[in-house]
């Protein structure tokens, strides 16, 4: 059911020898929201999103499903993390790759047609990804994420190479998902473009949780710390950080 | 959530692909046709030479074994190809995966990471098999000159090679993922590969425990095969090795787990295969599959030694690099261990050539032990260890008998058509092949 609490990650520590780049971060994510993990470039976000798929272990922390803590395999049931800056089977062409994510991720067979024709990736189909341009590469990657079977989706930088134009159709494309039900964790580092798509956002700065809710609790954090009202998203997160 | 048995389907279908795709593999089957093809071609040319062709003297090659003088040397192109050109396509294929970030991916489905290497390991075999092919053509050229074949020899042969890529395989897919990057890896895995030659130099300057080492070195490892000999402790150890390199590759495949954790278990993967491999080197069963007997004594010769029950030690007084010790352990001990379980030797030597230790008052000298009697003498030769032992035994040697002695099958062809095959047929085929490859997946 929307709105309702989905997971929650408690208390994750990631130490690299003696830096810390995630210290107690703690957030909600709930069903069907549209959660943008917002911050800085180097604050941690794609850290915080390795550490939950399970692709980084992380020095402390969980992640709980209402009480009960989901270990490494029950999370790959749970939420699908799609990275940044990757090119897949570089020598594979597009369409092979998204028929073996379905079949080795046992994807949403029934969803490909339309996730490859609202992101515009018909004529891409027959080309080897490694040779896509950067824009392309990373509409292909939405795709991968947006047919994964898991119930929540964790994009890092969803937006980043792509022009004006795709980026707001990608981002509608990724709000009517969540409006099916899919729930999207979005790491962004452009607070402007957050502010378009996302429900909720937690503010991350220095591998810190610096704030978490609404546009307007955020700001409403913000007022409290400055003293005064946030006008957006941009300025609330200047004042919390 | 997709079932293990259709996601790892799924998998070996990418690996498959991703092999297909890899210039590396398709670089490997165009060089092994003409470096196999020379080798056979060579081979039979001189084989055909000593069996009378062209005038030569008819009889020089009555003993000739096709195991020894074609199918050794043939086969040994593939001992280079599994050293320098195998290990860059196992590589590519393993460490793939990290580099394009499909890992981050393909980890996130929870099938279990020796099921990943198992398909990676499936798919490497099969492009080997691949690659064997030449093998086969060189066989088929071989029957259609008359030449003679003897089917367990070969398969002995061909074990031993699908043994020597299975570790390669192990070797490449651990290397892989221990290093960053993939060049890093190459350097590994051609490490291990010149250390090997590093320890045969110390065996045969040294001699004592890197001559046992040597022994289970690949190359070692494939000389015994591609001469007919099948040895249990071989085949167990080098599968150990080939499980071992597997499991390490995954173990550091799964990015996600504390590499505090991984290194001990790699610890605990090493430990468990040390001590299976330790366990192993005590097992004594082979088995001689080649025609001419070539690792064995003559039966009757056999049934006597079996029947001395009593230990036999023997301390040999020559150098590692003199080649009488090199005869002595070709013509007699090889075969001897076979027979008699309870044979210890013992080299002594000052130094590693024996040069300049002939005028000392023992050097040359084999000193017999067998259960309290003793003999010396400075003879080398199979007859003459045989003799001594059978003194010493109390038992007369048994008669000669020349019944079953391998008489050797000369063919005096040359290879005709071989270098048309291997030389432009096969490039051309992989050529060709690769085109309609690379073309399909697109």
């Amino acid at each position: 059911m929307a709105g309702t609490p989905l997971l929650r990650a408690s208390g994750i520590q990631k130490q690299y020898g003696r830096v810390r780049a995630l210290e107690d971060v703690t957030f909600e994510v709930r069903a069907g929201e549209v959660l943008g993990l917002i911050g800085p470039n180097g604050a941690g976000k794609t850290t915080l999103l390795e550490c939950l798929a399970g692709v980084l272990p992380w020095s402390a922390g969980a992640l709980l499903q209402g009480e009960q803590v989901l270990h490494a395999q029950q999370r790959s049931a749970v939420l699908f993390y799609m990275p940044d800056a990757i090119a897949p089977w570089p020598a594979q062409p597009l369409g092979w790759a998204l028929d073996f994510a379905i079949g080795f991720f046992g994807g949403r067979a029934v969803l490909r047609d339309d996730v490859v024709g609202r992101l515009a990736l018909e004529p891409l189909l027959r080309a080897r990804i490694g040779t896509l341009s950067k824009g392309e590469r990373k509409r292909a990657l939405l795709a991968l994420g947006l047919l994964m079977p898991q119930p929540v989706l964790m994009v890092d930088e969803p937006f980043d190479g792509l022009d004006l134009k795709q980026s707001r159709e990608a981002a509608q494309t990724l709000r009517e998902h969540a409006a099916r039900g899919r729930t999207l964790l979005l790491s962004i580092h452009q607070i402007a473009e957050a502010a378009r798509i996302c429900d909720r956002f937690v503010l991350l700065s220095g591998g810190r949780v610096r704030g978490e809710g609404t546009l307007e609790e955020v700001r409403g954090l913000a007022a409290a710390r400055a003293g005064r009202p946030a006008a957006d998203l941009e300025e609330a997160f200047l004042a919390l950080t | 959530m997709r079932s293990r048995s259709a996601a790892w389907r799924w998998l070996v279908r990418k690996e498959w692909r991703e092999l297909l795709s890899a210039r590396a593999f398709w670089l490997m089957l165009l060089l092994t046709g003409p470096l196999v093809g020379e080798t056979f071609i060579s081979s039979v040319r001189a084989y055909a030479e000593l069996s009378g062709l062209h005038g030569t003297a008819a009889g020089v090659g009555e003993a000739f074994s096709p195991l020894i003088g074609v199918w050794s040397p043939t086969f040994s192109a593939y001992e280079i190809v599994a050293a320098f050109l195998f290990p860059f396509v196992v590589i590519r294929v393993v460490s793939g995966d990290r580099q394009s970030g499909a890992a981050k991916l393909e980890l996130q489905q929870p099938l279990p990471a020796s099921a990943r290497i198992a398909a990676k390991a499936v798919v490497l075999l099969a492009g080997w098999l691949l690659a064997s092919l030449g093998a086969l053509v060189a066989l088929l050229l071989w029957k259609s000159y008359g030449g003679s074949t003897h089917g367990p020899e070969i398969a002995a042969v061909a074990l031993g090679h699908l043994l020597n890529a299975g570790l390669t395989i192990a070797l490449g897919a651990a290397a892989a993922q221990l290093a960053e990057h993939p060049a890093t890896a190459a350097i590994l895995t051609l490490g291990f590969t010149v250390s090997t030659w590093a320890v045969h130099i110390a065996a045969a300057v040294r001699g004592g425990l890197w001559e046992r080492l040597a022994g289970y070195t690949p190359p070692a490892m494939v000389a015994g095969f591609q001469h007919g000999l099948v040895r249990l402790d071989v085949v167990l150890i080098a599968l150990v090795l080939v499980a071992a390199g597997l499991a390490l590759s995954a173990v550091w495949m799964r990015l996600g787990v504390a590499v505090r954790r991984r290194a001990l278990e790699s610890f605990a993967v090493l430990g468990a295969a040390a001590l299976v491999i330790i366990a192993a080197s005590w097992l004594r069963p082979s088995w001689d599959l080649s025609e001419s007997r070539y690792n064995s004594f003559a039966p009757a010769d056999e049934q006597k030694l079996q029947r001395i029950r009593a230990p036999l030690r023997l301390e040999v007084h020559l150098a590692p690099e003199d080649p009488r010790r090199f005869e002595l352990e070709r013509h007699a001990l090889r075969k001897l261990r076979r027979v008699m379980p309870d044979l210890r030797v013992r080299y002594v030597s000052q130094t590693s050539v024996g040069l300049f230790e002939q005028t000392s008052q023992h050097y040359g000298e084999i000193h017999y032990d067998l259960d309290g009697r003793t003999a010396v003498n400075r003879l080398t030769s199979a007859e003459a260890v045989l003799e001594t032992i059978y003194e010493l035994a109390g038992t007369p040697p048994p008669p000669q008998n020349d019944e079953g002695v391998f008489r050797g099958h000369p063919l005096a062809v040359p290879p005709r058509g071989a270098g048309l095959v291997f030389h432009a047929v096969w490039p051309a085929l992989v050529l060709g092949s690769a085109w309609v490859a690379l073309r399909r997946q697109s």
